[in-house]
């Protein structure tokens, strides 16, 4: 089952409304009874002195008491009527009510107030102790009485009214609960509806419509505001790398028509007409030089999805730490055979060791590419200086710099990016696809370093390479 | 007929101008670059230029304002590797005569050749006829009056030229200019020889000659 937001709020404020309510009933009934029974408590005290006011002394000196019960108070409850029992200290038991119940005995002592059920009928009983009689005789030898009154009333009514009361409390608390379930239910909903609005707007967008047209009122609501400004900002992002990927797919089939025209026309021109088997055998190695080209070309092209794929990433851990300069002689070696053929020499330098977490393919291929275009755009005879150079803790400093045409000033910010060739003449007649420098920049850059250039127009090109250094020691080589 | 390609590929270059010297008998020159193939294209008469766009030191688009700007009207076959439809329509405002979009099919590109020759001679129809005398440009075959001639190669690239020029009179140095590609050494005697041949073989059992001679200033060809 989905979880709702909806359902969670509502679950919430119904059980706090409970809450509240039985909260209410709870405090409204003891209260209401707390009230009731004070009240009867007090009727409680008035009846059991009005009867004790009916006791009176016989006319002579013993002393003894009476009771007149020609003026009997009314029953506090009309329906149920109040019992009552009178001693007095000396003359004993002086009268009962006629209700009293069969069979209820009282003890003497114990609390002032207490209830108790005598034939199914609940009762409040109060208990006065040494009560004077106010019929007082005045003599000599007059001894004085007090008196004992136990005095109690059925509490049917009283109960009645507390039950009546809870019922009120209760029904009208139920009431309101109703009412503000449906309430909330509502604000919920109208709440939030501008969640609905911006998912139905969210579900227009696709890859050929990303305008996220955002409704004015989720752009008010602060609770709404960082999901939809960061829905805008992840649309525009993954606008962006769309774009460049589909510009990256254009250019790369621009890049791949011409070797493939070339081939075709080489094919197509062998077969039109029977041929020597030299002219056979020329145009296969035509075909052959073309595929290597092509095959280098989607290589580089797969090369450089996938280190931008992980580029974005950290650092893989799992990558062995080497030593820099390897990577750099071997990328040399890669190189020779071009340096020779244009007569330059490559000077490697190194101040200091340093080693890297980097897979050494990767980093040949960076130094191989710098290489190959100082090696290009250099002046036939030059050097190409290579220096690997390591400051006090700071990044390893690698330089490549040719003493070569140089780059032209419009065409050096550009020169990274993919397929860019400031003079098309340039690379294609040199053999390059525009893809060499951004490779190179984001392998590099895959490997938290950074990649610039600097040029002089007619004097030469420097590219220069910060790459961040391994402290651990050499992972040591399989074999 | 003399084809100018200006395309930096050289394989791609050297594989369509053997295409078109196999296929069509036509002189072929090779310009690696815009500024090499302007020079080349201001200094001879060629019948159908094809032309690359991405080019080294001269850009197609820039070689073919130029060439339109100098009052040229020789055709252009524009060889692209885009083909999105802006690029297209901006190459034939600046005077393209028509594209072909890489990698394409040689027999395609001879054909689309073709074509563009025939329309820069004025002339719609692959099949000409002048008189009796039917040339067809498409398979290379000659006949008059419903006989077939078999010609050799260089007579009938002569015959082809004359017919696409047919009625004016065409000097023998724009015979070789058109015959002939830059490589080539320029004999003007060659030109009699082939004329000469032409003549025996076409005039032979017909009437009246097709070619004649005018003294001092060069050939015509009409019926």
């Amino acid at each position: 089952m989905s979880k709702s937001i909806k359902t969670g709020l509502i679950i919430t404020v119904l059980a706090s409304q409970i809450l509240l309510a039985a909260g209410l009933l709870l405090t409204g009934l003891y209260d209401t009874q707390r009230r009731l029974l004070a009240s009867l408590d007090a009727g409680l005290q008035a009846h059991a002195m009005s009867v004790a006011a009916l006791v009176r002394y016989t006319e002579d000196a013993t002393g003894n008491v009476y009771f007149d019960d020609s003026l009997l108070p009314e029953s506090l409850d009309a329906g149920h009527p109040d019992v009552f029992v009178i001693w007095a200290a000396r003359s004993g038991l002086l009268v009962r009510s006629s209700h009293w119940p069969q069979g209820l005995d009282l003890p003497l002592g114990g609390a002032r107030h207490w209830n108790f059920t005598a034939a199914g009928v609940p009762y409040r009983g109060l208990r006065l102790e040494q009560v004077p009689i106010l019929d007082r005789e005045v003599g000599p030898a007059f001894a004085p009485q007090t008196l004992t009154i136990v005095y109690a009333a059925p509490t049917v009514q009283m109960d009645k009214q507390v039950r009546e009361a809870g019922i009120f409390i209760a029904g009208s608390s139920l009431l309101l609960l109703g009412i503000t379930a449906w309430l909330a239910l509502w604000g919920i909903r109208r709440g939030l509806s501008p969640l609905q609005q911006l998912a139905d707007q969210a579900s227009l967008v696709s890859a050929r419509h990303w305008e996220l047209h955002l409704p004015a009122e989720t752009k008010e609501i602060a609770e709404l505001r960082p999901l939809s400004e960061s829905m805008a900002m992840m649309l525009s992002r993954l606008q962006r790398s769309f774009a460049q990927q589909r510009e990256f797919v254009g250019n790369a089939a621009h890049e791949l028509k011409t070797p493939v025209a070339v081939l075709k026309s080489t094919l197509q021109s062998l077969l039109h007409r029977p041929r020597t088997a030299e002219e056979y055998r020329a145009g296969l190695e035509h075909s052959l030089e073309d595929l290597e080209r092509l095959e280098r070309l989607l290589q580089w092209m797969l090369r450089l999805a996938r280190t931008e794929q992980w580029a974005h990433g950290a650092l893989r851990p799992d990558l062995p730490v080497i030593e820099l300069s390897a990577t750099c002689e071997e990328a040399v070696e890669r190189i020779r055979v071009l340096a020779e053929k244009h007569r330059n020499h490559i000077v490697l330098s190194s101040n200091a060791e340093v080693r890297l977490r980097a897979d050494p393919e990767d980093m040949q291929m960076v130094w191989s590419n710098l290489l190959e275009n100082a090696v290009r755009y250099s002046a036939e005879g030059s050097p190409v200086e290579f220096a690997i150079a390591r400051r006090n803790g700071g990044p390893a400093e690698i330089t490549v710099e040719d003493h070569g045409e140089g780059i032209r000033e419009e065409d050096l910010p550009h020169i990274f990016e993919r397929f860019y060739r400031g003079d098309p003449s340039r690379t294609r007649a040199t053999g390059g696809f525009g893809l060499g420098l951004s490779i190179a920049r984001a392998v590099v850059e895959a490997y938290g370093g950074t990649i610039r250039a600097e040029s002089t127009p007619g004097k030469g090109t420097r590219m220069i390479v910060e790459l961040p250094v391994e402290t651990s020691p050499l992972t040591p080589t399989g074999n | 007929m003399r084809v100018l390609i200006v395309e930096d590929e050289n394989r791609l270059a050297e594989n369509i101008a053997r295409s078109l010297r196999e296929s069509a008998g036509y002189a072929v020159d090779i310009a690696a670059d815009g500024q090499e193939g302007l020079f080349l294209a201001e200094s001879n008469p060629y019948d159908v230029v094809l032309l690359d766009l991405m080019l080294p030191r001269l850009d197609g688009q820039e070689f073919l304002s130029r060439i339109r700007q100098s009052g040229q009207h020789t055709p252009v076959l524009v060889l692209t590797a885009r083909d999105d439809k802006e690029s297209v329509v901006a190459l034939l405002n600046t005077g393209a005569d028509d594209y072909l979009t890489k990698p394409f099919d040689l027999g395609e590109l001879l054909a689309r050749t073709k074509a563009l020759i025939r329309r820069g001679k004025g002339q719609a129809s692959p099949v000409v006829a002048i008189g009796d005398l039917e040339l067809n440009t498409v398979n290379r075959s000659v006949r008059r009056a419903g006989r077939e001639i078999t010609l050799t190669a260089m007579e009938y690239r002569v015959l082809e030229y004359l017919v696409h020029r047919r009625g004016a009179v065409v000097s023998k140095t724009e015979l070789l200019e058109h015959l002939y590609d830059y490589n080539w050494e320029k004999f003007s005697n060659v030109i009699e020889v082939y004329i000469s041949g032409l003549r025996r073989k076409l005039d032979v059992g017909s009437s009246p000659p097709l070619i004649r001679t005018l003294r001092g200033q060069g050939y015509s060809l009409q019926a």
